[in-house]
Order: C-alpha cells, then sequence, then structure tokens
C-alpha cells in the first residue's frame, strides 16, 4: 500500500461533501456462486471536483458509477448525494449521465434528443415563445452542433452523437455528472479533442454551479488531464487502492500535455497501476 | 466550435442520405421492370399452354378470356373486392388492438406473461378453418364472420412481435430516463413503443396478407358478399373466368396492401437500419 496517496480523513464541514460513498460492495450472483465485484469503497467527493475512477477492465467502475447515478443497488452500503439517497437526487434531476455508447434514441432529432430530460415527468421541453433561443439551443450552439439540430443521429458521425449526449446530459442543470468512458468508443483524433471540448463546456455551464463529476476511464492521459483527483482501482473484486490529486492549473490546454509535471503524473499513476494489477 | 474533421465527415454523410433518395428510385425502377418481365412470361406461357393444348375452359381458362371477363364487368370485382378489403382491414384492426393491448400488460410481468401467453399459443394452433362454419352459426352472415376470422389470424404475430419489441431496449437508453426518475409508463411510451416498431411492421408484412386470407374464408362460410362468395359461387358454376377473376382482384388487393405497410414503414422507420440504405 501506498500509503502516501491516502487523504487524510478530513472533517465534513471542512470538504464541502458532495457525494458520500460508505463501504459499498456488490456482489452478484453467478450461477448460483457468489462473485464479488465491488467491496469496501469508500470515497468522499467535493462539490465542484472533478474525479476520475481508473481501474483495468472488469474491476467495478461502471458498477460503481451506476450505484453512485441509482441505476442499481449495492448489496453493502450507501451512497449519498447532498446527504439524500440517489433516487431522491434523480427525482430532483440531479444526476446527468453520459454513457460509451451515445443512446441518442434515433427517431429524434438533435434537439429533440436534447431535450427529451426536460419533457420526462411531464417538465416543459424548455421552449420559449418570445423567439429567444431556449436553453436546449444553446447547449447544441455550446457544442458546435448549431448547424445540425434538425439532423437524425444515423446521419451524424460518433463523434458528433457524443456531443448531443453531452448537451443532452447537462439540460436538466445538473450538480453531479457521471461519465462511463464517454469518449472510449471514439477515434484517438475525436476522442483528444473531445477532453478539451468537455473541459470547456464544464467550465462555461457546469462550473458556474459549481458541478460535479466523476469520470470512469481507463486511459492514463484522459484521468490526469481532466482531473482534480484520480481513483485507481484494484482488479476484481474492485477496491480502491489508491488517490492521486492532480493540482495543474487550469484551463488546461494542449501545452498542459507536454509539460513536465503533467509527465510526473501519468508516470506515477503508470506506476500505481502496474503496482495493483501485479499486486 | 466544431472540429473540421468531424465536421466533414458530416458533410459526407449527410450528402450520402441525399444520394439515396435518387437511389430509391432507381432502385424501384431497377425492380418493377424485372417484375413486369416475370409477370408478362408467365402469363405469355399459360396463355400458350392453354391454347396449343386446348384446355377446357372450365378446367382452366386462359389469361385474356379472365381479362375479358374481368373487363366486362369491372365493378362487380370492384364492390365485392371492397367488401372483402372491409372485413380484412376491420379484422385487422381488432387483431392488432388485441395484440398490442395483450403485448402492453404482458411487458408489464413476466407472471402475466405466463397466464396470457400460452392462452394466446393456444388460440394460435386452434385451427381456424375448423369452427369457421360455427361463426355462422354464432354471428350470422355478413360483416362479423370475416372480422372474427382476420383477427384471430393476425393476432398472434403481431403480439408476439409487439412484446419482443417492447423488450428490445437500448440499456444505455433505458438507464438514462431511469436517472431522469422517469415512470413505467413514461419508459413504454418514449422508449419501448418507438423501440418496437421495426418488430411490429415485420408482423403487419405477414399479418396483413393474412387479414385478407381470413376474410376469403369467412366468405366461403358464411358470406353473402365479397370476393369470397363470388368464387364460391362461380366455382360450383364451373364459372372459372370468374373465379380467376376473383382470384386476381384478390392478388390486387394483396399487392396494394403490401405496398401501403411498405411506404408506411419508410416513413415512419426512418431512423431504422432496414430502412437505411446508405452502404
Amino acid at each position: 500500500m501506498t500509503s502516501e496517496h491516502y487523504p487524510e480523513p478530513v472533517p465534513e464541514q471542512r470538504t464541502n461533501s458532495h457525494v458520500l460513498i460508505e463501504g459499498v460492495g456488490m456482489v452478484y450472483e453467478v450461477s448460483e456462486r457468489p462473485l464479488p465485484a465491488l467491496e469496501g469503497i469508500d470515497l468522499t467527493v467535493r462539490r465542484g471536483e472533478f474525479v476520475s475512477v481508473i481501474g483495468p477492465s472488469g474491476c467495478g467502475k461502471s458498477t460503481l458509477l451506476r450505484i453512485i447515478g441509482g441505476l442499481q443497488s449495492p448489496t453493502r452500503g450507501r451512497v449519498l448525494i447532498d446527504g439524500t439517497p440517489p433516487r431522491e437526487a434523480q427525482r430532483r434531476k440531479q444526476v446527468g449521465v453520459v454513457f460509451q455508447d451515445p443512446s441518442l434514441l434515433p427517431w429524434r432529432s438533435v434537439i429533440e434528443n436534447v431535450r427529451l430530460p426536460l419533457q420526462v415527468n411531464g417538465g416543459q421541453a424548455g421552449k420559449r415563445t418570445d423567439g429567444q433561443r431556449d436553453y436546449p439551443e444553446r447547449l447544441i450552439e455550446l457544442v458546435g452542433l448549431d448547424a445540425f439540430r434538425g439532423y437524425y443521429p444515423h446521419q451524424l458521425s460518433g463523434g458528433m452523437q457524443q456531443r448531443v449526449a453531452l448537451a443532452r446530459c447537462l439540460v436538466t442543470s445538473p450538480s453531479l455528472l457521471l461519465m462511463d468512458e464517454p469518449f472510449g468508443s471514439l477515434d484517438e483524433i475525436t476522442r483528444s479533442a473531445m477532453r478539451y471540448e468537455l473541459l470547456r463546456v464544464w467550465r462555461s455551464e457546469a462550473a458556474e454551479r459549481d458541478s460535479t463529476v466523476i469520470f470512469v476511464t481507463h486511459s492514463i492521459t484522459e484521468a490526469v488531464l481532466l482531473s482534480d483527483r484520480v481513483v485507481v482501482m484494484t482488479p476484481r473484486p474492485g477496491r480502491v487502492a489508491a488517490t492521486l490529486e492532480i493540482d495543474l492549473p487550469r484551463p488546461r490546454d494542449e501545452e498542459v500535455e507536454v509539460s513536465e509535471s503533467f509527465l510526473e503524473y501519468t508516470r506515477r499513476l503508470r506506476a500505481l497501476l502496474r503496482e495493483r494489477s501485479l499486486a | 466550435m466544431t472540429l473540421p474533421v468531424a465536421q466533414e465527415r458530416v458533410w459526407i454523410e449527410a450528402q450520402a442520405v441525399g444520394r439515396t433518395r435518387k437511389r430509391w428510385l432507381r432502385e424501384l425502377l431497377a425492380n418493377v421492370i424485372p417484375a413486369a418481365i416475370g409477370l408478362a412470361a408467365v402469363l405469355a406461357v399459360w396463355e400458350a399452354w392453354v391454347r396449343l393444348r386446348d384446355v377446357k375452359p372450365y378446367i382452366v381458362p386462359s389469361p385474356s378470356r379472365v381479362a375479358e371477363r374481368l373487363y366486362a364487368d369491372p365493378w362487380l370485382f370492384a364492390e365485392e373486392g371492397l367488401k372483402t378489403l372491409e372485413g380484412a382491414m376491420l379484422g385487422f384492426l381488432v387483431g392488432a388492438g388485441v395484440a398490442f393491448a395483450l403485448a402492453t400488460v404482458m411487458a408489464q410481468s413476466r407472471f402475466l406473461e405466463r397466464s396470457i401467453f400460452p392462452l394466446a399459443i393456444l388460440v394460435k394452433v386452434t385451427p381456424i378453418v375448423a369452427v369457421a362454419p360455427l361463426l355462422t352459426i354464432w354471428f350470422g352472415f355478413g360483416l362479423m364472420p370475416k372480422v372474427f376470422i382476420a383477427a384471430l389470424i393476425v393476432f398472434f404475430p403481431i403480439m408476439v412481435n409487439a412484446l419482443v419489441g417492447f423488450r428490445s431496449v437500448n440499456p444505455n437508453a433505458l438507464a438514462l430516463l431511469e436517472s431522469l426518475a422517469a415512470s413505467r409508463s413514461e419508459v413504454f411510451l418514449r422508449l419501448r413503443l418507438p423501440s418496437s416498431l421495426p418488430y411490429v411492421f415485420a408482423a403487419f408484412r405477414v399479418s396483413i396478407p393474412l387479414s385478407v386470407i381470413g376474410a376469403v374464408v369467412a366468405e366461403w362460410f358464411s358470406g353473402d358478399r365479397g370476393l369470397g362468395s363470388v368464387i364460391y359461387i362461380a366455382n360450383n358454376n364451373l364459372d372459372m373466368a370468374t373465379a380467376f377473376g376473383g382470384v386476381f382482384t384478390l392478388a390486387i388487393i394483396g399487392v396494394g396492401l403490401f405496398l401501403l405497410t411498405s411506404a408506411l414503414e419508410r416513413r415512419l422507420l426512418f431512423w431504422h437500419e432496414s430502412t437505411l440504405d446508405v452502404r
């Protein structure tokens, strides 16, 4: 254990904690045999913090994200968002999700897809009658798809579809964004552009509300570039192996990627991952 | 800011979509002409065979004789055809309505599925023709027996496909709606119902011609009107030209319904892989 990377327990009131994960464990039943996927996860995420969760495939990082979002119940422990259970946060539309697959509804155009979260449970679609741009329209502009509002998903490239998914997750102004390898299926060129795109969008839209992001990835570069803190997980069953604070200045741009401290962080993260997967 | 790479890709794909419009017309022509040639060849062989072998007109009439009969009395065939069509379409609507209702109920719980599905199979495997004479006793002559049999025939394929369709949803789109605390009925209307359309249309393609068969069968047994009774009476009188005239009219109705279904499918499922032949 590299104990230097463990955060010191800090009193609650000082951290302004947003997401509290306490002793979360998940055991699946596979052909009547228990298969532990997660074990004893303790994590506190501060308001406005960008936290990446990194680990090898099958370490349960996606499961953890689903539990935080209330899409799945843990077999042990609990998650609190603003002191309430995830389902309560869902009801207030405080949780935005983005998956690896954009999962747009193919029969809805770009703008209709972005409006969807507002329409769920009888909400207004945010349409304005005064001819001004409504929030969904402004989000589409923000992700650079203004000219493609009326297009359908099958007419867009993978990167553009993921931008729509990004706009869609922001449309309810959630305080917590959960992202499960959102750029995982994109080509390297698009992916590296999308990272900066995400940082820009997060800064301009979400940061003024102090939105928290929990971001699952298995890219070391991605984790270091985006995050305030990286949580390293062990392979099955998933445990928190170490956390690494990333103290790089924001806003971050391409220059950061070639800086000495950036490279040092990626080196340390790689070492942590290697250590854990051999253990 | 939109990325040039992604932008370019979208333009290419947008062009591809435009191209398919023209290609669709070309493909239609490419399909219609060979089909017409094939049909003409079959009719020519038929005509030649009847003339050369001097086949008696009360055994098999030549196509020219059938055409003459159709030309001599077009209103008979048109009117009786409309009667058959009326029975078939009403039956289709009733059958499809019941099928949808049951599939919706069954999609809600496995228990309901297990109690309803065996009953549906029982109805399905019962040879409807065997009970057709009974229908005259129950419903008398006229429209009701037609509607009943047509509905019974179309019901099963639509119910099965609708049920499969309701369950074939993108799991991440489902998770997205759950993360917004969407209610069951909302998930059904916004996701399950549209997702089922490709499956439902596949069932329509099968069951619409079946509904016409059902109506004709009913007319044999209990019809005072409709092409079924026209054919039945003509058969008894060894008036083969009229009988075949009825068959031809039925074929035209079948083709018309099939084309209508395809057109509707193209319109409603513009977003689905089956109608996107961009390759």
